[in-house]
Order: C-alpha cells, then sequence, then structure tokens
C-alpha cells in the first residue's frame, strides 16, 4: 500500500515519539541486529527495525496498528545489543503507550493488550504481582478458562504459584506512580 | 658450444605441489647442452640468487633457463643476476611452471610432463639466444600537463617545484576545473573556492608553469623522452598582457540575457565577451564569436572596445599554433555529467526544478547564480522541501553506467546539510541504493547529515515524479520498511553519474593510451602502476582515470608528478632491448607493418648513397615507441621484420623441442 509522506503530520508524530523516548530516531542506521536478535520475531508482522523506520517516516497508523508492538516481550535482547545504543525495547513501549491512550484497540493482539491490563491492575492493588489472581483475571476476561492449565500443577510444584498474595509496605508509593503517569 | 643451466623452482609447495620438480631436473639434465640442472625450494631468494651466480661462475655458462613463476614476477630479478657475472642478461630465460602449469593444473604426472615441455623449449630458445642491447632515449626534461583541473594543477605544481618546466594546457578560459564550481567540500565544509584559487594563483605565477587556457592539444607525435605537441591557441580576442581584467568589455556587451553560462551549468546567463567566473585565472575575458554580434553582425557592434580602457580587445586575433616538445605527459582531462533527460520518469529537463547535483552546487555557492540563497529555478522561492536521489545513471546497465560514480554519496550528503544550514526548519529526503563513505570521515559526515541535520534517508530508488500544483511528486520506495512511499517536495536533485570528459577517447588516441570502453583511461596496471598510461612517458591524473574525489584526485595528481621527476632526474631513458628490427635488405616497403602497429614506432626510412641518390625506402622501427609486441612480424610479407630475442629460428626451435 502507498503512503503519502505529509511532512508536518510526521514530524509531529516522530517528534511525539523522540520527546517521550529521551532518543533520536535518526540514530537508528538499519542494521538490523534488532531483528536479527529479537526472539518472537517470528511472530511479528514488522521486524523492529521496520517499525522505526516506518515510526520515523511518521506512518502512524501502520506502526499503532502493528502486532509487533503488543508482541514485544520487552526482553532487551535487542537494546543490549545495539551497536547504536538506540532504544529498541523504549520505542516499542512508547509506542503501545500512545496506541492506548489513542484507544487504539490491537485487532489482532486483544489478549496481550488485556494482559497488559490485567497486569498493571494488578501492580495497582498489590505493589507486586499475585500470580495466582493475575491469572485467573486475565482467564477471566480472555474466557480461555482452561487454557494451560496443564501447567499449573508444576508451577505450584515448583513454588511459582503462591495461594495467598502479598502486599508491599507502602502502597502509597505505588499509587503515586500511577498517578504522576496519569 | 652451449653451456646451459637449468634452475627448477618449488616455490615453496606452489610449484612443487603439482610438479614433480626433481622428475623435471632430471629430464633438464639429460638434454644435450645442458651442463648443470638443479632444484630449489625458492630461487627467488638471495641464497637461490647466490647459487645461480656460482654455478654461472663454476661451470661458465653461455645460458640459463628457470623453471619458474611467469617471466612478469622475477625475469628481471633473474637477469640482474646473471648479469652481474658477466651474462648478457637476455641470455635468461623463463619457462612459467607456474602460471602455465601447476596454478592451473592438477594431475601431477601430466602436469610435471607439461613442465618438462615448457623447460625444455627454453632450452632450445635459449641456445639461439643472441647477446641484446638496451636501448638509451634521450629525455626532454620538460612536462605537458592536459587539463588544468586540481588534479591537473596539482602534478603542475609538484612537477615545477621539482624544477622542471611545465607547459599547462587547459581548454577552458581559466583553470580551476569541476573542483571551482563546488560550494564547500566534503567532509569538513571548508569553502572549495578558497583552498582551489591558491593553487590556480601560484599555477599562474609560477616561474616554472606556463600556462595556456582556451588552448586544446591538436597534435601529439614522438615518444618517451621526445613528445612532439602541437597547441591550439584559440582566438580570444583579447589581447592577454594588456588586459587588466577591469570588467567594462563584459559590463559594455549588449548580449546579456541570451547565452547560458557553462560555469553556472545554465542556472544563469553570460555575456558574450566573459570570464567564466570572478576568480578565473587567467582574469582575462574571452570573446565567444558564435554568439558576438561583431561576427554575427558584420562588425557592426564593437561597444566591449569601445569600452575598452587599455583597447587590448582584437577582433582580428587568429587560433595560433604552438608547438612545443616535451619528455612526459599528464592526461588529466577530468569529467562530465551524464545528460539524464533520458529518464522521462525524472523529467530532467522537463522540470526545472529538478536539478542536477552540479546545478545544486552553483545555488549554493556564493559566487553562484543567487549568491548563495537557495532558489528554485522556476520561480526564485525557496525550497523547504528538497528530494535528492542518488544513482542517477551511475549502477544502472540498463540505461545508464554500471560502474559507481563515487562521489554522489557524499556530496548528496553534503547537500542536504548545507541545506539544512541555509534554510531553517527544511526537510530534505535522501533516496539511495547504498550508501558509500569510505574515507577518512566519511561516515561519520553522512552519519551527522542524518542525526544532527534531520535528512531522512530512504532506501530505494525513485520511481516516477511529475508535478502537481506546484509541486513535485516523488514516488519511490523504502525498501528497509518495505512501503511505496510518495513525496512532495518542492525542489529535486538528482545525483547525476559522471563519464569521462568529452573528447577524452579522442585525446586518447592521439596520445596512443588506452581507454575503457566508457572512455576513462586505463592504468598500466591497476594496482601497481596506477599513475602510468599503457605507453611510457604518458601518466594519468584525476577523473580522467575514473570516478574520484578531490583528496584522491590530488593524490594521484602527485604520484604522476612524482613519476615525471623520478624520469627526469636521469638523463637517459632505458627501454628494454626486445623491440622489433628490420632487415633494410630485404623489406619492400610495402608498410603493412606500419598499420598493423599500434604504438606508431614504425615510419618510412630513405637509404640514399653517396651522391645523395635515393636507393630504396624501408620501415623504420623508433624505439622509444616500439613494445615489442610482435604484431609487425605477422604482418610482413616478406620476413624482413623481427623482434630482438623471439626471432624465427628460435621459436622453430621451441616448436621443434616440443615435437620431438
Amino acid at each position: 500500500m502507498k503512503t503519502v509522506i505529509n511532512e508536518q503530520n510526521r514530524r509531529n508524530f516522530a517528534a511525539q515519539v523522540e520527546s517521550m523516548l529521551h532518543d533520536k530516531l535518526a540514530k537508528c542506521y538499519q542494521c538490523g541486529k534488532c531483528s536479527a536478535g529479537c526472539p518472537v520475531n517470528f511472530e511479528m508482522d514488522y521486524t523492529p527495525n521496520q517499525i522505526i523506520k516506518m515510526t520515523e517516516l511518521g506512518m502512524e497508523d501502520k506502526v499503532l496498528n502493528s502486532k509487533t508492538i503488543w508482541l514485544c516481550v520487552s526482553c532487551n535482547t535487542c537494546s543490549t545489543r545495539c551497536p547504536k545504543g538506540f532504544e529498541v525495547t523504549g520505542i516499542m513501549d512508547v509506542l503501545r503507550e500512545i496506541a492506548e491512550k489513542k484507544g487504539i484497540v490491537s485487532k489482532v493482539e486483544k489478549e496481550v493488550q488485556m494482559f497488559h491490563e490485567v497486569f498493571l491492575d494488578n501492580v495497582k492493588s498489590n505493589g507486586r504481582i499475585f500470580e495466582l489472581e493475575l491469572v485467573g483475571k486475565y482467564k477471566l476476561k480472555t474466557r480461555h478458562l482452561f487454557r494451560d492449565m496443564f501447567l499449573a500443577p508444576k508451577m505450584l510444584e515448583k513454588g511459582k504459584l503462591k495461594m495467598h498474595g502479598e502486599k508491599i509496605a507502602d502502597l502509597n508509593q505505588i499509587a503515586k506512580i500511577f498517578k504522576d503517569f496519569e | 658450444m652451449a653451456r646451459i643451466g637449468v634452475f627448477v623452482c618449488w616455490c615453496g609447495s606452489n610449484i612443487a605441489g603439482t610438479v614433480d620438480v626433481e622428475k623435471v631436473r632430471e629430464e633438464a639434465a639429460k638434454i644435450p647442452g645442458v651442463v648443470s640442472a638443479l632444484d630449489y625450494k625458492y630461487m627467488c631468494s638471495d641464497p637461490g640468487q647466490n647459487s645461480l651466480r656460482n654455478i654461472i661462475k663454476e661451470k661458465n655458462l653461455t645460458g640459463i633457463v628457470l623453471a619458474a613463476c611467469s617471466p612478469h614476477m622475477h625475469e628481471n630479478t633473474f637477469r640482474k643476476a646473471a648479469a652481474k657475472e658477466g651474462l648478457n642478461p637476455y641470455f635468461v630465460e623463463i619457462a612459467n611452471i607456474r602460471e602455465q602449469v601447476s596454478w592451473v593444473h592438477e594431475d601431477k604426472e601430466r602436469a610435471t610432463a607439461k613442465a618438462v615441455d615448457l623447460m625444455k623449449m627454453m632450452v632450445e630458445k635459449v641456445k639461439r639466444d643472441r647477446p641484446i642491447e638496451d636501448v638509451r632515449v634521450p629525455l626532454n626534461k620538460k612536462a605537458l600537463v592536459i587539463g588544468g583541473g586540481i588534479a591537473g594543477i596539482q602534478a603542475a605544481l609538484d612537477i615545477a617545484n621539482g624544477g622542471v618546466e611545465v607547459i599547462l594546457v587547459e581548454k577552458e578560459p581559466s583553470i580551476g576545473g569541476r573542483m571551482i564550481q563546488l560550494d564547500e567540500t566534503f567532509p569538513t565544509l571548508d569553502c572549495s573556492s578558497c583552498i582551489m584559487t591558491p593553487k590556480m594563483v601560484e599555477a599562474n605565477q609560477h616561474p616554472n608553469i606556463k600556462l595556456y587556457t582556451y588552448s586544446e592539444v591538436e597534435d601529439i607525435s614522438g615518444y618517451i623522452g621526445n613528445f612532439k605537441v602541437k597547441i591550439k591557441k584559440k582566438a580570444r580576442s583579447v589581447v592577454e598582457k594588456d588586459c587588466t581584467g577591469c570588467g567594462e568589455c563584459w559590463n559594455a556587451c549588449p548580449m546579456h540575457k541570451n547565452v547560458k553560462s557553462e560555469f553556472n551549468v545554465n542556472l544563469s546567463e553570460r555575456t558574450a565577451i566573459y570570464v567564466p567566473f570572478p576568480q578565473a585565472v587567467p582574469l582575462v575575458p574571452v570573446l565567444d564569436r558564435s554568439v558576438c554580434l561583431h561576427f554575427k553582425k558584420g562588425g557592426k557592434c564593437q561597444k566591449c572596445y569601445d569600452a575598452c580602457g587599455p583597447k587590448c580587445i582584437n577582433f582580428d586575433l587568429q587560433d595560433e599554433i604552438i608547438e612545443e616538445t616535451v619528455g612526459a605527459i599528464v592526461a588529466s582531462t577530468g569529467y562530465d555529467l551524464m545528460d539524464t533527460s533520458m529518464y522521462g520518469e525524472y523529467g530532467y529537463g522537463k522540470y526545472k526544478d529538478v536539478i542536477s547535483g552540479l546545478q545544486f552546487e552553483r545555488l549554493l555557492s556564493a559566487s553562484g547564480p543567487t549568491e548563495g540563497v537557495i532558489k528554485r529555478p522556476s520561480d526564485g522561492k525557496t525550497p523547504q522541501t528538497i528530494v535528492f536521489v542518488q544513482c542517477v545513471g551511475s549502477r544502472d546497465p540498463e540505461k545508464g553506467v554500471p560502474y559507481c560514480s563515487k562521489v554522489c554519496c557524499m556530496y548528496t550528503a553534503k547537500h542536504a546539510k548545507l541545506f539544512a544550514h541555509k534554510v531553517h526548519g527544511s526537510q530534505s529526503y535522501v533516496f539511495y541504493i547504498d550508501i558509500r563513505s569510505t574515507s577518512k570521515g566519511y561516515e561519520e559526515f553522512v552519519r551527522s547529515t542524518m542525526e544532527q541535520d534531520g535528512a531522512i534517508y530512504l532506501r530505494g530508488r525513485v520511481s516516477k515524479i511529475y508535478e502537481d500544483e506546484g509541486k513535485l511528486i516523488v514516488k519511490g520506495a523504502d525498501t528497509l520498511s518495505g512501503n511505496q512511499v510518495e513525496i512532495a517536495a518542492d525542489m529535486v536533485v538528482l545525483a547525476t553519474g559522471v563519464i569521462p570528459k568529452k573528447g577524452s577517447d579522442k585525446l586518447a588516441q592521439m596520445l596512443g593510451i588506452s581507454y575503457d570502453k566508457y572512455g576513462f583511461f586505463t592504468e598500466s596496471h591497476p594496482k601497481l602502476r596506477p599513475a602510468e598510461s599503457s605507453t611510457a612517458g604518458i601518466f594519468l591524473a584525476g577523473m580522467a582515470q575514473g570516478p574520484r574525489d578531490i583528496p584522491e584526485s590530488v593524490v594521484s595528481g602527485s604520484a604522476a608528478a612524482s613519476k615525471i621527476l623520478g624520469l627526469f632526474s636521469k638523463n637517459e631513458y632505458e627501454v628494454e632491448g626486445t623491440i622489433a628490427g628490420v632487415n633494410e635488405a630485404t623489406c619492400v616497403a610495402c608498410f603493412y607493418c606500419q598499420r598493423v602497429c599500434a604504438y606508431n614506432a614504425i615510419s618510412r626510412k630513405e637509404i640514399k648513397d653517396r651522391s645523395g641518390k635515393l636507393v630504396k625506402v624501408v620501415a623504420n622501427v623508433n624505439p622509444g615507441l616500439c613494445t615489442g609486441c610482435g604484431a609487425c612480424v605477422n604482418a610482413c610479407f616478406s620476413k624482413s621484420i623481427d623482434v630482438k630475442g623471439f626471432m624465427d629460428d628460435q621459436i622453430y626451435a621451441e616448436i621443434k623441442a616440443l615435437a620431438v
């Protein structure tokens, strides 16, 4: 599909991303090392380097509606290995944030987006993750009640799933972070 | 009786790995006349050469055969070693059993058989060798430099500073070439004319440099050390020695709107009497007779003459032919830009605001048509968005040329940078295929154009440019993100490919030097003799050899100069003795040899008796020009011409050795 580059829109979008990212898009020289090492690249519709280029070119719709930004698991392999020190993981965060603020609901990766929401709710109320509550809420929200159920006994066995959640001492601090952001 | 020594080299495992060197040595020992046969790991090493010399002494050898690498490699080494023992160096023959045997064959047995054959052939040849003396050619210690761009000026200055007289010939009214047309230079952004004009002035004032501008080399004959050159000094219509360069004449000329300025690449007009640019060297105008009203309208207009204070304008001046004799020549004729109007899809020549890189240089330049303010040619408005398209004509084997023009990546980055500096808030887009920025500071320069100056680079070619409501719509691709993109630009700059200067092929033919299929002069060896042409005494510099930037052009100018100074450090030039010779008794003067000689080495010679009566006409070989290629030998009907060291009886003996 043809993309008409509108100079003003391109600049606005690139500037918005850069100011949130605290990094310059022009820094990326498109070597592709980020995409080469990305563990979830095989599921993405655009490679991480393509996302950076398209952001620079102001292709807002394509970028914000991409699967890539939601599939990124923020493992930081890309940023760690980037020869230019570009915030590749960061740009995914920023783009998710913009998409969220714009109310763009990812058609393909709706569940990822739901997970992020549930995750943040969990943090908000506990100050940390209570896995059982997280899994439960996520399953209710997505209605995939029995998916991955066979993992539960193994996780219990290894002590990865606690039956009782714990809250952190000073929840006000967490509330403040959320408030600052909003 | 011949006393031949055969030396078989292993070249480590290079030869010995594929050829049974001992077998070759044994076979050699069996040949009648061979008194010594030896094999050794590295014949070219010091111990190898010493053993060769010792055996020459001990066995009193009359000839040597080396079964070793190509004669291109070490023929000279062994000839010198033989000469040190008092043997004529041409009694050394090489059987090439490396490049022609071990490197190209796998079967050891058959390779060995072939090596033995080649060795036998050379033994038979060396038995029939006669002593050959090298030819000495006297040198006229004066140099000619053709083309007064940066490469030619650098060569001229270096030669002149070495104490040798130089004649610098420039076709245009001023020296300076392409470099003086440029605005600022990558990657340091120093102003081109600021660093170029001092060189031009120095060349003009140098006591050892004689400058001929508005002049062309008309004819060249002769050979290294002794070139006869005819230079046509075109009629300037201005007496140079009286002109003060005041400018009254061109201010008075009524033809100020009709003629496109070549120097500003058609972006402005010039008068009929003009200097191409204010810092021209020499600052003496030229009257372009093809447009001057005086010449077109029968002598009525003479406004320039009336305005001229010292009355140095002379309408009657004629072209002048100057003859010079020089010992060496530098060909540095530079380059032109391709005509890109054949790319209909880009609209160069159709849309006024689609311009070439060189035109953009003129728009940037303070001495240019807009005095350094970037304005669109169509309406004079300052563009806010410029699209730069790289590789227009270059790397296009279908319509243009397959080679890379080398300078465009860098000058486009420079253009985008200067555009950002001059027009605040502007935006440039650069379409590229690859970015080639390999010299010192170049990569950093391109990166800073992107990162500091905000140029957006898109990897992909442009497919189409068209005009729509005062904008140029550029349709291209960004292959990195896989998107087709469309940009509305105010101006488009094409990074046009470079080609050799028009007429450089004709000059090459006149000089007798080789050139490639594009017209670039070819080096004698692309790596090891980059400053030398295929003809002795003619050297190359600058873009005439192929695309290169300013530092490389300067280096090549200096390289040519150092070669010439080295040549002139002796009084005579030594030519290998293996050249053609004519048997005057049998020559029938058919001159077929002259027709096939690629080097113009054969001339007519009249033989007269004592009373001066013509006895006969024969062919004569000029030792300065002959390369010993042997084409004449094949062409001669009466078998009157032979190349020394390759006489008929020697060749037949080689063939017979193979047949036995």
